[in-house]
């Protein structure tokens, strides 16, 4: 490993000129950026196009059994479906809303009680680190045990302090909140490690010269701390929120296809992938997928825009 | 360091990046064009898709002779129902040559499949050798078997609704369904954990479950091709349904499957149990259940309109069209469906679809002589599908089965009948579209 | 207060523990037990999960593939995206990252079948090869993501004195920009191995008898009227322990990796 200041106690004056060196750069952070650009690019295209083209035909049973062009049939469906696509937007809207908050905020209160070290503050981390490594299928069939109305243990625990027993993932109006705090459970400490970090890279004076001026824990908090993390809480929001829209695991392990018995998981990638493989439908499919797909990049942006969130 | 001013990058470093954008680009333009697909040598082996059931744990433990006789080796996958209905559905529609032999269940996909082209004819085979005997077959299995006048498919796992209960907690089991409603609750005691009945309440999952009562109250999901559920005696079998389970059964019973009402009834918690006859094993498994000397076998009792139980070929195997292993894969029906090892398997306790083996006593005596004998009952009495006869399986039940999710919550079932009826009238259109273009 | 910090982080050390420990404990009962809510955390444990687990050689052969097709597609998807992530950072190419990770956008269920098909055709199917092409979709935006933020902290000053000292552009990258970068490549290699150690989707559609990968062996243990609950939980476990022996020894860099592409990012 070259270290730095080797390096800086061996530059000599510029050779070649300042207009050499952008040509090789302009060249060169295109070749290094190529292989990437074309891996992603030719696995998609193809996909891309496929779902795209397959989106407008009535496709049914077999892709390449004999189909027709149906102009926007497709997406006029879903667009006025309020049976399935629309509950499914809302459910998925609700999910990722519902346990990006909540794993943002128990992820910022996490952060703060681990800013200071402690003893144990490894052995924490590591027991952070835990669920969100593991196998969320594994985590969906684990909590599915854990829940099981008759013979889990969490009934059990709750009878024996006389609490009444829950249906949980049996019931149809607790299923959907109970995977939410599953989610919570597993994504949270991502969010606690990356905001721990983004606060260990903030300056101290801010927060020194607050509490000299007798501002107290929660004013410095949410004037000081608060607003100086917004980059890295914007970004941390982004990301979790993709990947909380697109939750398909923990779902299909607990519920199975078809997002439950009145449809009470059912989120659009469910509903894709319940057309797909359980209705064959692959006209419609597409179109949701599509729709899914444009949905997702809208959030993005959105969320991107924000006050404190990075742009570009 | 001498000054280096080389008028553009280093050539050594356009051309490892050029090698490697070249290879990326290579292999995807292969992968884009190339034909490939290789006529398949002696090493080969023969790959047979099959659900993780009960009938594939029994018949690999012969497979080596098989191996042996065709002098080929046998590649099986085993799979969950799901994961296998997905499998097909992706390989099949890229007309995949990886699979050769597919375990499919005729009721749930052979219209589908027959109608996208994906089943190998059969028809000459079948009933061009004599030594497989197809006649031996049970009619109903065979009917099934069959699509627009030709075999697709043979039979090798059949199934019937079984009761199964408790003697420790009832003398004898209840004839009637009125009987059994009444034992259920009042054998049930929430505060004991312990309920009267279980069954499957999952929407999807449970309407084949479901489709004895269905019959058993005078109803059933078509009739001259149009929408039965509508009907009177279709809602009353909801409702009853329902009522067992909203009342006497386990809560969550709206996301219970089979895998999850099965233990609850091994692990002695509920008193009456209905679900398919192949799954008794399970209760007799110390290893799994806490019942087995508890246990006790019954036919389903009847309804108003008599016991009509379903009796169907649940599982049968097919030559995919794409295998380029024809020959083989008709060769592997030929010994696994053969009247042989039909025998032997029966012999094993896997309920089998032909009349040899249900006539022999040596195979009959593999069961537990209660089931055996509520098995041979049903048999003569049963129906023989046990959901909607369509195309779009995957969605007809999840039509049909929506009054039955309304029933087990205590909703009102005919308002939800009401739409579920229009709703499947709707789609029976669609679908009879779809099978006739 | 002090107190009451210790108590909160005791209650949330438990409740995220406690449930991983309920898994391991699982692995260790008989199915009657696992399904018995009675038996807790004392009972006679057993052996014969794991016993049953190992001797399915599916599960050592998913375990093998897994770690087969981690390492190759994430040396792979290393290796072509962390220059690609040095052109985003130092060059603020920040529009044309941004192509790449379009990638973890679309959603995996639009890519099954014109995959399978395309891999068809080329014969690829059940082969490792697409089980590697199809992780490294994954991959490379994910270490990509996470280096650009590392080559963005970079100071730009270091690199033009190289230049200037006469290193080519390429010889800058290589000789200081990316040995500065090894904690962070390590971390995101870490981080992109355990995306593929975990991917479920992908093995179950492309893979075969021969090359499926652990996840899907997983399911063996679902059958067709009975879950074995405790084989269930034994090649869970099986397959977490790889991923919880990474995060003990490599937590320093895992944090710092999941941290860099926020901080920078």
């Amino acid at each position: 490993m070259t270290s730095t200041a080797e390096v800086v106690r061996a530059a000599r004056p510029a050779v070649g000129g300042e207009r050499t060196i952008a040509r090789d750069n302009r060249r060169l952070k295109w070749l290094m950026l190529a292989p990437a650009l074309a891996f992603v690019g030719l696995m998609i295209v193809f996909p891309l196009f496929y779902t795209l083209n397959l989106a407008f035909t009535d496709a049914f049973g077999a892709v390449n059994a004999a189909h027709s062009y149906v102009g926007p049939r497709n997406f006029l469906d879903a667009l006025g479906d309020t049976r399935r696509f629309w509950p499914a937007t809302g459910r998925t809207a609700l999910f990722t809303a519902g346990a990006v908050l909540l794993e943002t905020v128990f992820g910022l209160a996490l952060a703060m009680l681990m800013r200071k070290a402690f003893r144990g503050l490894r052995l924490l981390r590591t027991l952070l680190i835990i669920p969100l490594l593991t196998t969320p299928l594994a985590i969906g069939i684990l909590w599915l045990l854990i829940l099981d109305p008759t013979n889990g243990i969490a009934n059990h625990l709750l009878a024996s302090v006389g609490l009444p027993r829950q249906e949980f993932l049996g019931s149809v109006s607790q299923s959907l909140p109970t995977l939410m705090l599953i989610d919570v459970w597993q994504w949270t400490p991502m969010l606690t490690l990356l905001l721990l970090a983004g606060l260990s890279t903030l300056p101290d004076e801010p927060e020194e010269a607050a509490r000299v001026d007798g501002a107290g824990t929660w004013q410095r908090f949410r004037y000081v701390v608060l607003p100086m993390l917004g980059p890295t809480l914007g970004i941390a929001v982004v990301l979790r929120s993709v990947d909380a829209l697109k939750t398909f695991d923990l779902l299909y392990a607990t519920k199975g296809p078809g997002g439950g018995s009145d449809f009470e998981v059912e989120t659009l990638n469910i509903y894709a992938y319940g057309l797909t493989f359980d209705y064959q439908e692959y006209g419609l499919a597409s179109a949701v997928l599509v729709l899914f797909t444009v949905a997702i990049i809208c959030v993005v942006i959105l969320l991107r825009r924000r006050p404190g969130g990075r742009s570009g | 360091m001498p000054a280096d001013s080389h008028p553009g990058p280093p050539p050594l470093t356009r051309r490892s990046f050029g090698r490697l954008a070249a290879g990326v680009l290579g292999g995807a333009s292969l992968a884009a064009c190339a034909p490939g697909r290789d006529a398949p040598s002696r090493d080969t082996p023969l790959r047979v898709m099959a659900c993780n059931h009960v009938w594939s744990q029994a018949i690999s433990k012969y497979v080596p002779e098989f191996e042996e006789r065709i002098g080929r080796r046998v590649s099986m996958s085993m799979l969950t129902a799901d994961q296998l209905s997905n499998s097909y559905n992706v390989k099949l529609n890229a007309s995949g040559t990886d699979i050769d032999v597919m375990m499919m269940r005729a009721l749930q996909e052979q219209l589908l499949f027959a109608h996208n082209g994906w089943l190998a004819d059969l028809t000459g085979r079948v009933t061009g050798d004599a030594a497989f005997r197809w006649t031996d077959f049970l009619q109903a299995a065979r009917d099934r078997s069959t699509t627009a006048g030709k075999v697709l498919s043979v039979p090798i796992v059949t199934e019937r609704a079984a009761l199964y209960y408790r003697k420790d907690l009832v003398d004898s089991p209840p004839a009637t369904l009125d009987e059994l409603m009444e034992t259920s609750l009042r054998l049930t005691d929430r505060g004991g954990n312990v309920f009267g009945f279980v069954g499957r309440g999952q929407r999807n999952g449970s309407v084949s479950q479901w489709s004895s009562f269905l019959y058993s109250f005078g109803g059933d999901f078509t009739i001259d091709g149009r929408s039965g559920i509508g009907r009177p005696e279709a809602v009353t079998a909801y409702e009853f349904y329902g009522r067992l389970l909203r009342e006497a059964g386990p809560p969550g019973a709206t996301n219970m499957t089979l895998e999850q009402a099965m233990p609850i009834f091994a692990q002695g918690k509920a008193a009456f149990y209905v679900d398919a006859d192949s799954i008794y094993t399970n209760f007799l498994d110390p290893k799994v259940s806490t019942v087995q000397d508890t246990v006790a076998f019954a036919p389903v009792p009847a309804g108003p309109k008599g016991a009509r139980p379903y009796n169907i070929p649940s599982w049968s195997l097919a030559v995919s069209r794409f295998s380029l292993l024809q020959d083989e894969a008709w060769e592997f029906l030929r010994w696994a469906a053969g009247p042989e090892m039909v025998a032997r398997i029966q012999a094993d306790g896997i309920p089998g679809a032909r009349t040899s083996a249900w006539s022999s006593p040596a195979t009959l005596a593999s069961f537990p002589p209660q089931l055996a004998a509520a098995m041979s009952k049903s048999s003569e009495i049963g129906v023989g599908h046990d959901r909607p006869e369509v195309l779009q399986v995957g969605r007809a039940r999840d039509i049909v089965g929506r009054p039955l999710v309304a029933g087990i919550l205590g909703g009102s079932v005919p308002t939800v009948v009401r739409d579920a009826d229009a709703e499947f009238a709707e789609f029976l259109v669609r679908d009879n579209r779809y099978r006739e273009a | 207060m002090k107190l009451l910090r210790t108590v909160v982080i005791v209650v949330v050390a438990l409740v995220f523990a406690l449930p991983i420990v309920w898994m391991f404990a699982a692995a260790f009962k008989t199915n009657v037990q696992v399904t018995d809510p009675t038996v807790g955390l004392l009972f006679t444990p057993t052996l014969d999960n794991f016993g049953n687990v190992l001797a399915d050689g599916e599960i050592l052969t998913g375990l093998r593939n897994s770690l087969l097709v981690g390492v190759v597609s994430t040396v792979l998807s290393a290796v072509i995206a962390v220059p690609a992530a040095w052109a985003v950072g130092r060059f603020g190419m920040h529009r044309t990252g941004s192509l790449v990770l379009v990638a973890r956008i679309v959603p995996a269920v639009s890519l099954l079948v014109p995959w399978y098909y395309l891999f068809a055709q080329a014969g690829l199917v059940g082969s490792y090869v697409v089980l590697i092409l199809s992780h490294m979709f994954v991959s490379v935006p994910l270490i990509l993501w996470i280096m650009i933020g590392f080559f963005e902290g970079l100071p730009v000053e270091l690199e033009e004195a190289a230049r200037t000292d006469g290193l080519t552009a390429f010889g800058a990258f290589r000789r200081i920009a990316l040995p500065l970068a090894t904690p962070g490549t390590a971390t995101a290699s870490v981080l992109a191995f355990v995306a593929s150690w975990n991917n479920f989707m992908f093995a179950l559609i492309f893979s075969n008898e021969e090359t499926q990968t652990a996840p899907v062996t997983l399911f063996n243990f679902i059958s067709y009227a009975s879950t074995d609950w405790g084989g269930l939980m034994a090649a869970a476990s099986l397959m977490t322990v790889p991923v919880v022996i990474a995060a003990i020894f490599g937590q320093k860099y895992l944090v710092a990796g999941l941290t860099a592409g926020a901080t920078k990012g």
